[in-house]
């Protein structure tokens, strides 16, 4: 099997944790707490997803193997997290006046309460989206590569998405005064930024992104309450090694966790993939830590700095 | 984060199980009472009982006198289940099959005398199995406990309450080979070690020298694992474990396509063996599939694609489905509940049908008495008997427990020194994506 495969699966994995780490880093940067329920968003606008899915149909034709349906349901999913997120900090985040660590903990509480209203819906079995599985590309198949179309779909769409964020934060005006918020709120209100309304943006294209992000990963995977989640740690993960708060940081460290988790094998059977080694030379460690040399590995990073690879430069 | 998350079910889980306990002693004690009348009542006019009320009432001979004293008083014994927690569907089906054994046991009467069992929530933890065994063998102090349906709940409450003491226990749903080494537990449903004997068995037969096997990350899959590796004789060129709810498997597809094995072994649960059943048909790998009892469910057959899983072979625990008591359990389980029982109803419908023909064959009603007859009522070396009404008969009023050799719904049972039934296997195939059943074969 060749180390290209690995990459490719890598890059698929990645393009979900990136998503979910972008929103979660965004709203530490300007909310300025960790939100435990991130990961729930993500399985909140996965349900969404699959709710409008189930109601508008596939619509004809398909791009990548994705009938047009199902980009009408991640739009969908993508608006109904923003939402939630939108009520919830509304309701929730902005009255409970209790700083970062007591709003560590309430969006703790957040979270068991989205993925129990979800399990109160649907149960508390996995689900499809019932979209057929395909087969590998045929054409990438002599170069040891097996990815399917839509896995082609989850990574252009998550650089589309990675791509007009980076639009929005450095060439339009909302950009650069979410920039001046995260930088310095104080300063940013005297300058005439109305934070109120920044705070609500942020929330709008963090959670929006996770939605995304929850909708290609039961795409990917498959919907269960426990999906978003069961992630969230891998993905906190990212935005740690990447620098809390910075935005290109957590795209970086999602590539970087997300090729670590699947690219465990390559540890193991070391020697059977670099040259000038023997074979049997390789790091005895069975996949199912994946997450644990991961975070092994953010430690490592955090030590050299501090901040995180990106922690330096704000925003 | 992880305790968190169990925390908050736990205390709605603990808060509801006292409720319904509260409510449940109060309907007990209101039951009973009632239950006392009628029983009195029926013995006073089943003319063939008449010899037990008169002995009752003949206060001249001692030892029979003191039976008397308890007259029409049930029999009770005690049942640790998973009422709530992650084991609740076996729980479910527990209790529907312990409903029919008690309709059925009650309906013969155990020697004029009805059978009564108190039923605690284990919550599918050890913990609250504990406690709820100590509430049993304690307060209630039955000298039979059956109990419980996790591997793990069922040894904790063996070590922690039931080892010192001579009271029965016996498992209804646990398979973890471990428990194999524990000959005073014994178990209704057979034992993981002839599942994974078998599977090795089936691969060999398809003509597999080597197997690729993956199998989730905790006591069971390790256990039913090692037990596979120790009966396989071929290769095993791939054999690694992967942690439950993960969002991705493709590192443990890829692994196991590489190490060029045709037969792949999946022991894991089912939303994890989904994902890597579409894993692999999205990476074009195939495979010969071969899976523990585990990895069997409509919700896999429901979220994988046509095809994908075809020929995949599955071994599960079975009661004996091609026997008439069996056919006759599972049409009135269809007429009562709606639906067609599993395996583990049956198990328990023969864990309370056990218990009661010990009770029946025992000289008294003691935990040191029922030791010794709940083994030999379902050995050998009696007349075969497949129903409790015909156990009944054949042990008459002062008949001994090698006279019967009960054959449940569920299979022969015939406990072995390690506390092991002899149980069916049945032998899945998926066929244009449904589970067909194959055959069974007896495990011993």
């Amino acid at each position: 099997m060749s180390v290209l495969e690995f990459v490719a699966n890598g890059l698929v994995f990645s393009s979900i944790i990136v998503l979910a780490s972008i929103g979660l880093s965004l709203v530490y940067s300007i909310a300025d707490f960790a939100n435990f329920a991130h990961g729930d968003t993500m399985t909140v606008g996965a349900y969404a997803a699959l709710v409008t899915f189930g109601t508008v149909g596939t619509l004809g034709g398909t791009v990548l193997g994705l009938p047009y349906g199902f980009f009408v349901a991640l739009l969908a999913g993508t608006l109904v997290a923003a939402l939630v997120a939108v009520i919830t900090h509304k309701v929730i985040y902005e009255p409970v006046d209790i700083g970062s660590i007591g709003l560590l903990i309430t969006s703790i509480g957040v979270a068991f309460v989205y993925r129990s209203v979800i399990r109160m819906g649907f149960g508390a079995d996995f689900t499809e989206f019932g979209i057929q599985v395909l087969r590998p590309i045929e054409a990438l198949l002599p170069y040891g590569v097996r990815v399917t179309e839509h896995d082609v779909a989850i990574v252009v769409s998550a650089v589309v998405l990675v791509a007009a964020l980076h639009v929005v934060l450095q060439y339009t005006d909302l950009g650069r005064k979410m920039r001046a918020t995260a930088d310095n709120p104080d300063l940013a209100r005297v300058s005439g930024i109305r934070t109120n309304r920044i705070e609500i943006w942020t929330w709008i294209i963090g959670a929006g992104l996770a939605g995304a992000g929850g909708g290609f990963l039961g795409l990917f995977n498959q919907l269960s309450p426990r999906m978003g989640f069961d992630i969230l740690l891998v993905v906190f993960a990212a935005v740690i090694l990447g620098g809390i708060g910075s935005v290109y940081g957590a795209m970086l460290g999602g590539v970087l966790i997300g090729m670590i988790n699947q690219m465990m094998p390559l540890i193991s059977n070391f020697g059977q993939y670099a040259p000038l080694v023997p074979n049997e030379w390789g790091i005895p460690i069975g996949i199912e830590y994946a997450n644990a040399v991961a975070f092994v590995i953010m430690v490592v990073v955090l030590l050299a700095r501090p901040n995180g690879i990106m922690g330096e430069s704000a925003t | 984060m992880a305790s968190n998350d169990k925390r908050v079910p736990n205390r709605r889980d603990v808060l509801r199980v006292a409720g319904i306990g509260g409510v449940g002693l109060l309907a007990g004690c209101v039951t009973s009472t009632d239950d006392t009348e009628t029983e009195t009542d029926a013995n006073g006019g089943d003319g063939g009982d008449g010899g037990d009320g008169s002995d009752g009432g003949d206060g001249g001979d001692g030892g029979d006198g003191g039976d008397g004293g308890d007259g029409g008083d049930p029999y009770q014994i005690g049942m640790v289940d998973s009422l709530t927690g992650s084991l609740s569907a076996f729980g479910e089906r527990n209790q529907r099959g312990v409903e029919l054994a008690l309709a059925d046991v009650n309906d013969a009467g155990i020697g004029g005398r009805e059978l009564d069992i108190v039923i605690e929530d284990s919550q599918s933890e050890s913990q609250s199995g504990v406690s709820a065994a100590q509430k049993l063998v304690n307060q209630d102090e039955v000298p039979f406990v059956i109990g419980a349906v996790g591997s793990g709940v069922s040894l904790a409450i063996y070590q922690s309450v039931v080892e010192s003491t001579d009271v029965v226990q016996l498992s209804q749903n646990s398979t973890s080979p471990d428990l194999s080494n524990y000959p005073g537990l014994l178990r209704m449903s057979p034992t993981g070690r002839v599942q994974s004997g078998a599977l090795a068995q089936i691969i060999a037969d398809d003509g597999y020298d080597s197997v690729a096997v993956t199998y989730i990350n905790n006591d069971y899959g390790q256990g039913i694992t090692d037990a596979f590796v120790d009966a396989w004789d071929g290769d095993v060129a791939y054999n690694q474990s992967h942690d439950q709810g993960q969002s991705s498997y493709s590192s443990v597809v890829s692994g196991m396509a590489n190490s060029d094995a045709d037969a792949w072994l999946f022991i894991t649960y089912q939303p994890e063996f989904a994902t890597m059943a579409q894993e692999a048909y999205s990476s074009g790998y195939d495979a010969q599939f071969y899976g523990a009892d585990s990895a069997k469910g409509p919700n896999i057959i429901e979220n994988t694609p046509e095809g994908s899983l075809d020929g995949m072979k599955i071994v599960a625990p079975s009661a004996a489905i091609d026997q008439d008591n069996y056919q006759q359990f599972a049409s009135r389980f269809e007429d009562e509940f709606g639906n067609v029982p599993t395996a583990w109803s049956a198990y328990a419908y023969d864990c309370v049908v056990t218990a009661a023909l010990s009770i029946h064959a025992a000289d008294e009603f003691t935990a040191s008495a029922l030791q010794d007859t709940v083994r030999e009522v379902t050995r050998p070396e009696g007349e075969t008997v497949t129903t409790y009404a015909d156990a009944v008969e054949v042990l008459g009023d002062d008949g001994s427990a090698s006279d019967v050799d009960y054959d449940g719904v569920s299979g022969p049972i015939d406990f072995d020194e390690n506390g092991d039934p002899v149980g069916f296997l049945q032998i899945f195939e998926v066929q244009d994506h449904e589970y067909v059943s194959t055959g069974t074969i007896a495990a011993e």
